[in-house]
């Protein structure tokens, strides 16, 4: 499956400020689309869309960080660089705590906001082949058998064959038999690849 | 046994004294109202006794002898002279009295009047005046303020305990000493003096006042004001003064300082009003900065290709001028404010001044996340005012909007409606301006209505309780009243009517 192109999303409700980005973005030939409120932007966003947002922390209606809020309760993974003025440290250390990717002061220098953005826009490539990654093993996960399962479980806690035919009051070669099925449906070249997808869909500690 | 007669006997029941008559041989004949009194006998269980009855045990063997020698012709111990006797009550209490015998003329045998004055009732009268001094002493005492007495040349005869407490000394210290002196600070000394002169020539018994400054022992001055009464003797002439005066020192230094408060006060609150907003005003002059910083790297990334968009870059440019313009007009409303210049009254159009402000109350009402609606009636008559302290009255009745709207409570009793703040201007009936600066908060609970001009009374955690009453005194020195009244449908409304100016202005 082929990424969508990335986009950087500008929320901001000061014309000339959102205006600006739009230009500076355009100027690095970075595509972007702007909103003047978190609310237009979240009516029409699709999480599968890849890229990033620039919020300003401060704005009426919906602020910046409700609407990070909002994107995280969505399970919306876009990473976000908040833009703030002068005095507002204490909200972006706030929003830092909650996820955000970065943040910048305003006025900042291009540079400093394109390679935000250049990173920002790597981490969501990241973030996306790593969810899918994941949700490939999670796939063949689900096609082992209840008994595939359990000898899966057991070899990637270290157990050599013979142990695991004990545990499981079986024949070392029944043992054996399940285990190619395993390596076979989990798509593993090794025991050590097996060990690594189940770590990658582990549930985080 | 021959008493006196009738006459007699009334005469003797009129004196005041004790009277008691007696025969040669010491029997009593006459026994008068005033010693029926004093001894507690009636005169008919007297008459016929020996008066002996009447004496001590000391007196009553002598006594006998005494008239014995008298009448032998020897010498009269007592007669026509009188002296201190003891005597005794019919309870058997003793008690002392001055005698005085004489022999009655034309008797004979002889007849004696005794007259008994009782000198423990005088002594019971200067008890009682000695009680009525340390009376009078506690009086003075006890006052809670100073009194000082002086003779007519100015020297201290009484003082009370306040004053010898407030000048630090005892009353060794002050009395006989010349008041002014001794106890006045130096540089009052010449008020003092001109004072007590004026009082000892004044004619009513009206009191006088004045203010001077008394120097305590230790060398502190305490700052006194005095009423003073001249002081008269049987002739009416003025022998002395009577001052009574009260230290209000500290009375005069809080006064002092209030009044050195209120002068600060409203540099103070300019200055908190610009702390309060300057969040809110780096916020909103970094908007027009940040806009000139990224069009003008946009414009300078846009050259770098082979062909410019032209049009593009432009566009940019414009807004760079504009955002510039933007900023400066930012900074020019933050110097007028920040301004500490004398009262500037102006002919001017209420609206303009409002709509002038609005930029700064805009971004105060980013911070609470609310809005700031403008209602301007058009065509109204000009107003003569100091327009910064007008709209220094009107961002600080905005921000209290917002914060009024801004608690967790309201939010939630809002359901997160948008807070909304109201400037209003209209023209009243009477053709003068009404500028109303109303929200949907909570409003004024009814108590907090009836205080909420006062100095010092705040709602706010973190407030001064200054804002509204320094806004109030500067709409009264424009000769208007800055009120409130309940918001329709909800919340509150502070309004102020300023007198339309006659003449067209210009």
């Amino acid at each position: 499956m082929k990424d969508l192109p990335q986009t950087v999303f500008v929320v901001d409700d000061d014309d000339a400020v959102r205006d600006s980005l739009r230009l500076l973005l355009k100027s690095a030939a970075i595509p972007c689309e702007v909103f003047a409120s978190a609310q237009e932007f979240l009516s029409g966003y699709d999480p599968a869309q890849p890229g990033c947002l620039v919020l300003d922390v401060r704005m009426p209606g919906v602020s910046g960080l409700e609407m990070q809020h909002e994107l995280n309760l969505r399970g919306a993974t876009l990473p976000v660089i908040f833009i703030t003025g002068h005095g507002d440290i204490p909200m972006a250390v706030e929003a830092m705590q909650h996820g955000a990717f970065d943040f910048l002061q305003k006025p900042f220098r291009d540079q400093e906001l394109l390679d935000r953005v250049q990173r920002a826009l790597i981490r969501d490539t990241e973030n996306r082949a790593r969810l899918r990654h994941t949700d490939r093993i999670r796939e063949r996960l689900a096609t082992l058998s209840p008994r595939e399962r359990e000898v899966l479980d057991l070899v990637t806690q270290g157990k050599a064959n013979k142990m695991v035919a004990g545990d499981l009051g079986v024949s070392q070669r029944t043992v054996e038999i399940h285990r190619a099925h395993v390596m076979q449906k989990m798509e593993a070249g090794s025991l050590a690849e097996l060990v690594r997808m189940m770590m990658a869909v582990a549930p985080r500690q | 046994m021959a008493g006196p007669t009738t006459d007699v006997l009334a005469l003797l029941d009129a004196t005041f004294d004790a009277v008691v008559i007696m025969d040669d041989r010491g029997r009593i004949t006459a026994f008068n109202r005033s010693a029926e009194e004093m001894f507690g006998y009636r005169a008919a269980d007297t008459l016929g006794r020996n008066v002996s009855m009447l004496m001590t045990s000391a007196d009553r063997a002598a006594h006998d002898d005494y008239v014995r020698r008298y009448l032998a012709g020897g010498e009269a111990r007592i007669l026509g002279r009188g002296r201190d006797v003891r005597v005794r009550h019919r309870d058997g209490s003793e008690f002392e009295v001055f005698l005085s015998v004489g022999r009655v003329p034309n008797t004979d045998p002889a007849q004696f009047v005794g007259f008994l004055h009782d000198t423990s009732l005088r002594r019971k009268a200067l008890a009682t005046l000695e009680r009525e001094r340390q009376v009078n002493r506690l009086y003075l005492d006890l006052a809670q303020v100073m009194l000082v007495a002086t003779n007519r040349a100015g020297v201290v005869q009484l003082v009370n305990q306040r004053a010898l407490r407030v000048l630090r000394v005892n009353d060794a210290q002050i009395i006989d000493r010349n008041w002014v002196d001794s106890c006045v600070a130096p540089d009052d000394r010449g008020i003092a003096r001109n004072a007590f002169r004026a009082l000892l020539m004044s004619g009513g018994d009206e009191p006088q006042s004045c203010e001077y400054h008394v120097r305590a022992s230790d060398g502190e001055d305490r700052f006194i004001t005095w009423r003073g009464v001249a002081l008269r003797d049987s002739n009416n002439v003025a022998n002395g003064v009577m001052l009574s005066g009260e230290d209000i020192t500290d009375q005069r230094r809080a006064e002092n300082e209030a009044h050195r408060a209120l002068e600060r006060m409203n540099n103070v609150s300019r200055l908190a009003t610009m702390g309060e907003m300057a969040a809110g005003i780096s916020h909103e002059l970094n908007q027009p900065l940040a806009a000139i910083a990224n069009y003008a790297q946009a414009c300078a990334r846009l050259l770098r290709v082979p062909a410019p968009d032209m049009p593009e870059i432009s566009g940019a440019l414009e807004q760079i001028s504009g955002q510039a313009l933007r900023a400066g007009e930012i900074i020019r409303r933050i110097r007028s404010l920040a301004r500490n210049e004398d009262v500037r009254r102006e002919t001017q159009d209420i609206n303009e001044l409002i709509r002038e402000v609005h930029t700064l109350l805009a971004s105060d009402a980013r911070v609470h996340d609310g809005r700031l609606e403008l209602d301007l009636a058009p065509a109204l008559p000009h107003v003569t005012v100091d327009g910064v302290q007008i709209q220094q009255v009107l961002m600080n009745l905005v921000h209290n909007a917002f914060e009024a709207q801004g608690g967790e409570a309201v939010r939630a009793e809002t359901n997160g409606a948008t807070f909304e703040v109201r400037i209003a201007t209209r023209p009243t009936d009477a053709g003068d301006v009404e500028v109303s600066v109303s929200d949907l908060g909570p409003g004024l609970a009814g108590e907090v209505e009836q205080r909420i001009f006062e100095p010092f009374f705040t709602t706010k955690p973190a407030g001064t309780g200054l804002g509204l009453a320094i806004s109030r005194s500067i709409i009264k020195a424009h000769d208007a009243r800055l009120g409130y009244r309940a918001n329709q449908p909800r919340g509150a409304c502070f309004y102020f009517v300023l007198p339309a100016q006659m003449e067209s202005p210009r």
